[in-house]
């Protein structure tokens, strides 16, 4: 006999709410049907309603931990739609504040991870370790979250003391090696609970079209930063991890080594950050009739935001914006089938969904 | 030739593509959007999403449907005179959200698909949320 168990929209298992209802068999998850909207604002459409400089703050609000992301994918779109282009120095900063962000995200994402395994002390650590990558964040912009970094044609503030974040990072980057990797990849509570656990495979996760680390755990190795890179990623060397499990402790993986990569990141885009300006300023802005598109590859996988404007208009006719948890979550479906019960809360968070991304 | 470059051809398209706003755009003519969702997956590109696009006056809606093949952005635009179009649901698969969030927001039908709620619940109304005017 089948029975269906809802959890959400308000669980204590979910960060935001959103609903999981369960089709179970004993204590088998038999199938599953997900329910959104919980969080819907309009923010689309209340990008029509604002002019250049609103719509940047307002899309920031789009998400809580990739804000500097939407910001720079709405920027990098309306900068082909004025021809403004960053100069080389604004580029290396928009390197550095979106690795900064990946660090934040999949740290937080261990954290809430480790909670929901019952690894409470990891769940401190990891925790104690993202208030070290939000104070860098807060060095830099001044913020914690919204940090009002980008503009159309570059960035607002400079990184004055590179040497200075160098030493952080380099901090940062011993603490997740002494820590963080070699626990969640070798403690048996962690292995216990993930291995195995909410596989998607290769082939649905490519029918999917699942991005980012869900992606890349499931053998699917794409990345934006490599495939089509932005802002200075074309300077930048680094690796892009693929596992081909395509369970939580490939999802785990994942993220634990593109912590390592986003460090050896930062560390040259530091070293090397050009001399220059910050932006091409704001006196030359204008806008043509058109539609643009730019993509990013943001901690949880692609962001694409499609805008359209009109020549004279103040404000643009369109903003869309496609984020990775609107297409990585229906994969949630899939990895909860024939999953015990008791696992759905980890399988639902290894994507690290953001359900207000994907109500927004 | 890159398989880029050879994609009109396969699609039947005499002009190439045009590169604007960081978009290698193509306008199909006569091919349906079911076609295109069937070369699409022949040459294993990435579904990525649609946009749709409320066209001033009667003009009805665009919808502009983006896949990325080998990290190029590809868009094939659609106009909708009434406020229906094909839907490619059962040809591809990640298609399933972002046609009912479409059709929740603007009450465009995707015709041979039923569709869940998404974002709205049962009952509410169709096209209020993202329709210049709601009707």
């Amino acid at each position: 006999m089948s029975y269906t168990i809802p959890m959400g929209p308000y669980h204590p298992g979910l960060e935001e709410p959103y609903k999981l209802d369960m089709i179970c068999e004993g204590e088998t998850v038999r199938d599953a049907k997900l329910h959104i909207g919980f969080n819907f604002r309009g923010i689309e459409h209340l990008a029509e309603t604002r002019n250049h400089v609103q719509v940047i703050a307002l899309m920031e609000r789009v998400c809580g931990i990739c804000s500097f992301i939407h910001t720079l994918t709405l920027c990098s779109a309306m900068e082909k739609l004025t021809g403004l282009t960053p100069p080389p120095r604004a580029k290396y900063i928009r390197v550095i504040m979106a690795e900064l962000e990946r660090l934040h995200s999949h740290v937080l994402w261990a954290g809430i991870a480790a909670k929901l395994m019952g690894f409470k002390t990891m769940f401190m650590t990891c925790f104690a370790l993202r208030e070290q990558v939000m104070d860098l964040l807060q060095a830099i912009s001044g913020n914690r979250v919204n940090y009002s970094m980008n503009r159309i044609g570059g960035v607002n503030r400079d990184i004055e003391d590179p040497q200075a974040l160098l030493r952080m990072v380099e901090a940062l980057e011993k603490e997740m090696l002494k820590t963080v990797i070699p626990i969640f990849t070798t403690s048996t509570t962690a292995i216990s609970r993930c291995a195995g656990v909410g596989v998607l495979t290769h082939e649905k996760a490519v029918s999917l079209g699942v991005v980012g680390p869900v992606a890349r755990a499931s053998g699917v190795a794409q990345d934006l930063r490599k495939a089509a890179p932005y802002a200075a990623y074309e300077e930048m060397e680094f690796d892009v991890p693929v596992q081909p499990a395509g369970d939580v402790t490939a999802r785990l993986l994942v993220r634990a080594l593109e912590i390592m990569e986003s460090c050896k990141i930062l560390r040259q885009a530091l070293t090397k950050l050009p001399p220059g300006e910050l932006n091409a300023g704001e006196s030359k802005i204008s806008f043509i009739t058109g539609t643009a598109t730019a993509r990013v590859e943001a901690p949880r996988g692609e962001v694409m935001y499609s805008v359209s404007w009109k020549e004279g208009s103040q404000k643009p006719a369109r903003v869309h914006v496609r984020t990775p948890t609107f297409v990585n979550m229906p994969a949630i479906r899939f990895m909860v089938q024939e999953a015990r019960l008791a696992d759905t809360p980890l399988i639902q968070a290894s994507i690290d969904p953001c359900y207000s991304c994907t109500d927004r | 030739m890159s398989l880029l470059e050879t994609l009109p051809e396969k699609l039947g398209v005499a002009d190439s593509w045009t590169e604007t706003g960081g978009v290698h755009w193509l306008t199909l003519g006569p091919m349906g959007i079911r076609d295109l969702a069937k070369a699409m997956n022949a040459v294993q590109a990435r579904f990525i999403t649609i946009t749709a696009i409320e066209l001033p006056g009667e003009e009805g809606f665009r919808l502009e449907y983006h896949w990325d093949l080998d990290g190029n952005l590809l868009g094939f635009p659609f106009t909708l005179p009434g406020k229906s179009i094909d839907s490619i649901y059962d040809l591809c698969e990640a298609v399933d959200w972002i046609e009912r969030e479409i059709h929740e927001g603007y009450a465009i039908d995707f015709i041979g698909r039923e569709y869940d709620p998404l974002l709205l619940r049962e009952g509410q109304r169709m096209g209020v949320n993202l329709r210049k005017e709601a009707e």
